[in-house]
């Protein structure tokens, strides 16, 4: 009796591993393999061809191309440049689209920076009613369905939209800002500034009072002890939310797709084009090219974030009340809240404000038209009703994968052996590689079928949105769970060895019970990710009925933005109630 | 219960070398101190004896039987660490209860009834339906303490078990846990750094250094005569000597205590240690502080004072002889110098 039990509970989480490791290989590494094959084989041989072509041409590396062939130009194209009175020769380089791309990830990094530090200040140092709440919403925008904040930023800067409403009744001229590059740097800054501050008022928070107590003592102004003792202390934590931010914003497909077009194409929206147009060997060198350059910097990353990851029992210094007589700190920083609010609301209430705004002032048309269209559709056309199903499914699918294996990753992670480095960081892969790459990559791997064992093996386009899905989530799941089973007490766990608990049991008797809360966040967050997740669905859903929300409200943008925003809204009330039913499933539950 | 037997066991970490071959008894139902500096390898022994940590060479036999193969969790041991350990998200009675779900209840109670016995026997009664964190530290380590004794294991292995609770809490529990251990008979071994717990509560204690044994013996053995200069440094206060074997007779050595100096000068001491020192030979001894009297009539020599510290009833005064430092016990704060000496019987050989 005991032994059979015995044999079980000791095979089970190898094989659990196993399996894992497999799902990984096929929904991710076996696909990613196929794009990177793609670009380097050719008719059965290897061939630098496609990637040479690329890197050879100045629509994509501009300058750099150029000066392959004749370096000169590096020094040569300079044009002179008129500030007042002096004339200053500044390089007239083609940046390319690799050099666009880092440029717009550049500028997006210092908005979210600048947007980001003043949050940081108010989180870190002042104390209102609700601060933990703010605290809790900065992580909001990271589950954001991408499409749904476009299409909130059309409603609000577009041209009939909510800004242009206000300048056209004080008597202003109309801007355009759509299909420019601010506004593409303002929305990825929507996505990272909270990141910005919350990483860094975490760093804050624990910087002991005392140093800079110290300094104060030791004869320093308060300005030259912030300037001496806190800045030093915070710098890691603003490089680190800095290279993140950089990471994203070099990835971002959406918001660039919607905001920028083609005329502002980042290399993944480029990619997204080449595979529209069926020129997958160009997508592929592409896709190539950013996934090395994005691997290189989540590992700089990753070895930049392991070395800051320091615990300390910090006595932090007291905050200071945000509300009392106004002095120019709180002046400031009240003025900062109102820049907040434009920034991080407006788009949300705009796309609101819009969904039931017609020319003739308040309407549910747009509404009423989803659940016409979707009786009236065209088989080529997208059923409203039909993308929130499948949204709802999809994320209901992979949550039951993601859930598992992101546990499994997680206490992987957090155990001693031969190679767990590489579990750990092959866990974390997915983050560094876009969307586009794995949609990509299961289109031509599994949706248009693979030769394995004599068999051809296919799956629907919905099996692969999953795996997709799946695979944008997991990691969100392993990062809830593994700092938490980290923190349990070793002695815990051999206690209940002793006690006569095998491997497995003490995992389910003793481990997750005291993490389940963060099992439950991170279920959240996969659900999340998996009902806004865009990048690769678009790629997956072309041509076939797995659409999701996302993709209808792409679908929309392109005509109409009134369906395109109530469509938004429907998505940002679906992904609002699963974030709080799964809330509060786990209530009570967890520890 | 059961016997426990350790030949040879070595542990090395990497490079890092944490025992050297390791050789123990603990006799059935005894209670055995592992008593050390931090780092000597004494929780890795109790770790080796748990199955918590694997040797890299050496047998751990219980009751004459190899168990070195056998896995944590089939060994019936309990362990009480020193963080407690509780599960946080578990009452107090279903920490208790935990380890009855792998082994049958003895004596053919029910696993209530069991964990019913065992909060009594740790004074806990209707305490049960508490979370851990609403007891105090000394409660949360008594429950660890139950919870290790419900599946009644052959071994109960204690490692630091009190050194989180302050000095009072230390000394009523540490009378509980021997009360316990005595009723129940079951073999424990202790694992300490704090010498003087060491002495209070064992039957007999290994002092540890080094990832080595120097010494195993009954309290009374280690503190009246150890083995090596460590055990005299480590177990109680001590006064060391080393010197030349000048000369002998009947049961005593005449020791020149040498230095070089103008103030060498030669003791008598009692020559009952194990080794023959033969003229010539060089030797170390040991005075306690509390042996070193002004009234002493033999091997007297001048201490020059500095700091007392009173400690209620007896004051220990710390003084320089011959570069040397010496540790007196008076009853009262004296200053300025000081003629001692001590009786050769009163001295160890080393």
């Amino acid at each position: 009796m005991r032994g059979t039990r015995d044999r079980v509970e000791s095979a089970a989480l190898p094989l659990a591993a196993v399996v894992t490791i497999s799902l990984l290989v096929v929904m991710f590494f076996y696909p990613v393999g196929r794009v990177l094959s793609e670009a380097v084989w050719i008719d059965g041989a290897p061939t630098a061809e496609p990637l040479l072509e690329v890197l050879a041409d100045p629509f994509f590396f501009g300058v750099l191309a150029e000066a392959a062939a004749d370096p000169s130009v590096l020094w040569t194209a300079f044009r002179p440049h008129q500030f007042g009175p002096v004339t200053v020769p500044l390089p007239d380089y083609r940046l390319g689209l690799f050099g666009f791309t880092a440029y717009q990830a550049l500028l997006s990094t210092l908005a979210s920076i600048a947007l980001g530090l003043p949050g940081a200040y108010v989180l870190a140092r002042f104390e209102f009613p609700g601060r933990e709440t703010v605290r809790s919403l900065t992580a909001v925008p990271f589950v954001m369905p991408s499409i749904m904040v476009a299409i909130g930023f059309i409603a609000t800067f577009g041209r009939n939209g909510v800004l242009n409403g206000v300048l056209t009744a004080v008597g202003l001229p109309r801007v355009e800002l759509l299909y420019t590059l601010p506004i593409i740097v303002l929305a990825h800054a929507f996505y990272d500034a909270p990141l910005i501050a919350r990483v860094t008022a975490t760093a804050w928070e624990s910087v002991d009072a005392g140093t800079a107590e110290t300094a104060r003592s030791l004869g320093a102004s308060p300005q030259r002890a912030f300037l001496d003792v806190v800045v030093p202390q915070l710098l890691p934590a603003i490089l680190t939310g800095a290279l993140l931010t950089f990471i994203f914003s070099f990835m971002s497909f959406a918001i660039v797709l919607a905001l920028g077009g083609l005329s502002l194409a980042t290399v993944e929206v480029w990619v997204y084009h080449r595979v529209q147009q069926l020129d997958y060997t160009t997508a592929s060198a592409l896709a190539t090219l950013e996934m090395v350059f994005s691997l290189l910097l989540t590992y700089a990353y990753l070895r930049y974030e392991a070395r800051q990851r320091a615990e300390s029992a910090a006595r932090p210094a007291p905050r200071k009340p945000l509300f009392g007589r106004l002095n120019l700190d709180r002046l400031a920083v009240w003025g900062y809240v109102g820049v907040a609010i434009v920034v991080f609301v407006t788009p949300i209430a705009s796309m609101l404000l819009a969904s039931v705004t017609g020319p003739t002032g308040f309407t549910l048309d747009y509404y009423r038209f989803l659940i016409d269209r979707q009786a009236t559709a065209a088989s080529f056309q997208i059923k409203p009703l039909t993308a929130v199903r499948n949204s709802l499914l999809y994320g209901a699918a992979s949550l039951a994968i993601a859930v598992p294996m992101g546990v499994l990753l997680a206490v992987a992670s957090t155990r001693e052996f031969r190679g767990r480095k590489l579990v750990d960081t092959l866990s974390m892969a997915p983050f560094a590689v876009s969307g586009v790459v794995v949609g990509l990559g299961l289109l031509q791997g599994l949706v248009f079928g693979t030769q394995a064992f004599g068999y051809r093996i296919t799956v629907s386009g919905a099996v692969a949105v999953v795996a997709a899905h799946a695979v944008g989530a997991y990691p969100f799941v392993t990062r809830n769970v593994a700092p938490l089973l980290a923190t349990i007490d070793r002695s815990v766990v051999e206690s209940a060895r002793t006690l006569g608990a095998s491997r497995v049991r003490v995992l389910l008797d003793i481990e997750l019970p005291q993490v389940f809360a963060g099992v439950v966040a991170g279920a959240a967050f996969a659900f999340a990710i998996s009902i806004g997740e865009f990048d690769s669905t678009v790629i997956l859903a072309s041509g076939s009925s797995a659409y999701t929300m996302p993709v209808a409200i792409e679908r929309f943008i392109g005509r109409r933005l009134g369906p395109a925003t109530a469509m938004g809204c429907v998505l940002l009330v679906v992904t609002a109630v699963s974030f709080l039913v799964i809330d509060r499933l786990g209530d009570g539950r967890g520890m | 219960m059961v016997r426990i037997e350790l030949e040879g066991v070595q542990k090395a970490f990497g490079e890092a070398v944490a025992l050297e071959g390791v050789s123990l008894t603990v006799e059935d139902g005894e209670f055995f101190t592992l008593v050390g500096p931090s780092g000597c390898g004494k929780t890795t022994t109790l770790r080796t004896i748990a199955g918590l940590s694997d040797p890299t060479a050496g047998t751990v036999r219980f009751d004459g039987e190899d168990v070195s193969d056998v896995p944590v969790e089939d060994r019936n041991v309990g362990v009480v660490f020193q963080s407690y350990a509780l599960f946080p998200h578990m009452t107090v009675a279903e920490n208790i209860r935990y380890g009855l779900r792998f082994s049958e209840p003895p004596r053919d109670l029910s696993a209530d009834e069991r964990v019913q016995e065992l909060l009594e026997l740790v004074d806990l009664a209707g305490m049960g339906d508490r979370d851990p964190d609403e007891l105090s530290g000394g409660q949360q380590q008594r429950v660890a303490l139950a919870r290790a004794l419900a599946p009644a294991p052959d071994v109960l292995l204690l490692d630091e078990p009190m050194s989180a609770l302050d000095a009072r809490l230390r000394e009523q529990l540490r009378r509980e846990i021997k009360r316990i251990q005595q009723e129940l008979g079951v073999t424990t071994v202790y694992v300490t750094h704090d010498q003087e717990e060491a002495l209070a509560v064992s039957d007999r204690l290994a002092v540890m250094a080094d990832g080595a044994v120097e010494q195993v013996g009954t309290p009374v053995e280690v503190y009246e005569g150890p083995a090596t200069e460590f055990v005299a440094s480590f177990v109680g206060e001590n006064n060391l000597f080393s010197g030349t074997v000048t000369g002998r007779d009947e049961e005593e050595l005449v020791v020149d205590v040498a230095g070089g100096s103008s103030e060498d000068r030669t003791f008598r001491v009692a020559d009952d240690g194990p080794t023959t020192y033969e003229t010539g030979a060089d030797v170390s001894f040991c005075v306690r502080p509390r042996d070193l009297s002004p009234e002493a009539g033999e091997n007297r020599f001048p201490v020059t004072l500095g700091t007392a510290e009173y400690l209620g009833g007896t004051t220990r005064i710390y003084g320089e002889w011959a570069g040397r430092e010496i540790v007196l016990r008076l009853p009262e704060p004296v200053s300025g110098d000081l003629t001692v000496g001590f009786e050769p019987g009163d001295a160890t050989v080393l």
